[in-house]
């Protein structure tokens, strides 16, 4: 029971990722800090330098384009939250099995629906920036 | 798993039909454009033709689904019926970006065409409708009604480039969206009393509850739950005051779909989701029909839907507004016939689906068909004296009122007669004379559909009405008028499809025998 609990082993990979995270951005902190030129002015001490002004109305327009780009880009996010799953049961399936190959042509259909959907974006001309 | 796909295949066909039509419409030939609806109603046709060489004996069986062959009388009525609103929908998408293009006026340019997407959720809505008819469990059942729902909204705001159809597509999402919450709360409830979500099973459990007592009182109120959102679906009381200012702003084409759609989508949810919790199993409380509670749920929806529908009805001048609260009414006629529970009720219920789908749109293609200096018609007065320069409009507007009021040799009649039959038969007479009462409401305003084009003389507001465009609308309109004329010589055929729909001896007329066994054995 007691060794169960401290056996921190099994977190030995997660401590090493928070130390190296932490390690990153104190050392590009630091880094910028000694290394980078200094200049100051109006433009280049805002918040998103060659961004939008953070400062004034939320009620801006926005391009319509960031907004069918997320769309897009939502395509590929959901083909991926479905195929991880997807990946890691289907080596559990018995090769050559009925299931095994009802689960194929499920994710090869899901796989084409989103092709079109990318294709259908492009045809659309979202990808065109004018 | 597999035996389920087996029934899908036209589902698929129409899912394909969608994908492809949705692409072909960013083309940049006017042939290929103008050929989308073709591509639609074709994708339409391969289904109709598809699904009676799906559904034989073995197939049913091996599936087990509530009702097995409902699937075989939906997707026949409802791929033929979306032919003819594919037609009336053609030439209304994109007509002011296609003549710029036409006169060389404008370039095309995909980003501003949306006549694929618009056939593409066409498609997709009737896919959800279809998928519907399958259901055999709650998430399913939930994922097909808002197949069918989500692409409508698009539809409506599509349908028109005005600012009307915008704000009717955006009172139509907020309260679709509300009501979608609504009925999901209710199958939560659901699942919490059956713990599952199988139909069939949930059927199974609340057979077992009501042999031990009663149905949990969970199950109860998560039926109401979804008997109330699944309302606003069929356009019933009260969940139905987005109907009038929805089919105003949208397109006629579009209203005619909404009318039909989204209110058989919600009767067949009702059909599925009561079936589960029995006519039958509640002999002891109420002789034969639903529990207590939701008989008198029903019961007041039913008289309130039909009333609320008629009496708005009298009091409107655009005919859209007519036409949408007679749609309010027709589901108030069809809650009688989901009352009166299987067999003849249920049965009824898709005829008059079938009826209505039919003498609806027969309606709304006079309204798709015809224009006012490049604007639909919208008012009674419009139809003033339609005889003398439209003459088969006319014809087809009359037959279509006259067949709504339910008169004697027309569809809209028999539809009717069945459904009050089969309400005197479970025993609900005074819910049939209130419907009778209400047949004769109704026939004030649908005599002023007959009235205005057939004995008015025109107006200088009518002489301007014109052809529209597109010669498809008044085509569908042509089919549909024939129909309602035509299709009750074979009524007799067709009720004969509709009892086989819902006809399934393992729930209603013989308990599954392992069940009693095991009921038996439990006792």
């Amino acid at each position: 029971m007691l060794t169960f609990a401290l056996d921190l082993n099994a977190y030995l990979p997660i401590g090493i990722l928070i130390v190296m995270a932490l390690l990153f951005a104190v050392v590009n902190l630091i880094g910028t800090h000694i290394l980078g030129p200094r200049r100051h002015g109006e433009r280049k001490d805002t918040p998103y330098e060659s961004g939008m002004d953070p400062i004034g109305s939320a009620r801006k327009r926005f391009n319509v384009r960031f907004y069918i780009l997320a769309m897009t880009f939502l395509v590929f996010d959901v083909e991926i939250i479905f195929l991880y799953p997807w990946a890691v049961t289907y080596t559990k399936l018995t090769p050559g099995s009925n299931d095994a190959a009802l689960f194929l042509c499920r994710i090869m259909f899901f796989v084409a629906t989103s092709i079109i959907a990318y294709v259908y974006a492009w045809r659309k001309g979202v990808f065109r920036w004018d | 798993m597999v035996e389920k796909l087996w029934f899908l295949i036209p589902e698929m066909i129409v899912f394909g039909g969608a994908v492809l039509v949705s692409v072909l419409g960013l083309s940049k030939r006017k042939v290929i454009r103008d050929a989308l609806p073709i591509v639609a109603g074709g994708s339409l046709l391969a289904a109709l033709i598809v699904t009676p060489m799906l559904y034989d004996a073995e197939h049913v069986a091996a599936a087990n689904l509530l009702m097995g062959n409902l699937g075989l009388y939906v997707k026949v009525v409802v791929c033929g019926i979306g032919i003819l609103l594919v037609m009336m929908n053609t030439g209304l998408i994109d007509r002011r970006l296609e003549s710029a293009v036409a006169a060389g006026r404008a370039k095309f340019d995909p980003i501003s065409a949306t006549r694929g997407e618009f056939f593409a959720f066409l498609l997709l809505s009737l896919t959800g409708l279809m998928l519907c008819s399958n259901a055999n469990d709650l998430i399913w059942l939930f994922l097909a009604l808002e197949l069918t729902s989500l692409p409508t909204y698009v539809m409506v705001a599509m349908s028109r480039g005005s600012k009307k159809a915008q704000e009717a597509a955006v009172k139509y999402f907020f309260l679709g969206a509300l009501s979608a919450a609504i009925f999901l709360y209710g199958f939560a409830l659901l699942y919490g009393a059956s713990g599952t979500i199988v139909l069939t099973e949930m059927r199974d459990v609340f057979a077992r509850q009501a042999d031990f007592g009663d149905v949990s009182n969970l199950a109860i109120v998560g039926m109401i739950l979804s008997i109330l959102g699944i309302s606003f679906k069929i356009a019933a009381a009260p969940m139905h005051f987005y109907a009038p200012d929805v089919y105003q702003g949208a397109a006629a084409a579009v209203a005619a779909f909404l009318a039909f759609v989204p209110k058989f989508a919600g009767l067949l949810a009702l059909m599925l989701l009561l079936s589960t919790i029995g006519w039958e199993n509640h002999y002891r409380f109420t002789e034969i029909g639903l529990p207590p509670a939701l008989q008198i749920t029903l019961w007041i929806i039913a008289v309130l839907t039909m009333t609320l529908g008629n009496v708005g009805a009298l009091l409107q001048t655009s005919i859209k507004r007519i036409l949408a609260y007679s749609s309010i009414a027709h589901s108030g006629y069809m809650l009688i016939g989901i009352l009166a529970g299987p067999g003849l009720g249920m049965s009824a219920v898709l005829f008059y689906m079938l009826a209505y789908g039919l003498m609806n749109t027969a309606a709304f293609a006079v309204l798709a068909g015809l224009e006012r200096s490049g604007r639909e018609i919208e008012t009674l007065d419009d139809l003033a004296g339609l005889r003398q320069r439209h003459p088969l409009m006319a014809g087809v507007m009359v037959v279509s009122a006259l067949s709504l009021i339910g008169f004697p040799p027309l569809l809209g009649f028999w539809g009717k007669l069945y459904l009050f039959i089969a309400g005197i038969e479970a025993g609900h007479i005074l819910l049939v004379v209130i419907a009778g009462l209400n047949s004769a409401i109704s026939a004030w305003y649908y005599l002023g559909l007959v009235k205005m084009p057939m004995l008015e003389q025109p107006s200088a507001r009518a002489e301007t009405v014109v052809r529209g465009p597109s010669l498809w609308p008044r085509v569908a309109g042509l089919i549909t008028a024939a129909a309602v004329i035509v299709v009750p010589l074979f009524t007799r055929n067709l009720l004969k499809a509709s009892d086989a729909a819902v006809a399934d001896e393992q729930v209603f007329v013989t308990p599954d025998t392992d069940d009693s066994q095991q009921l038996a054995s439990r006792k």
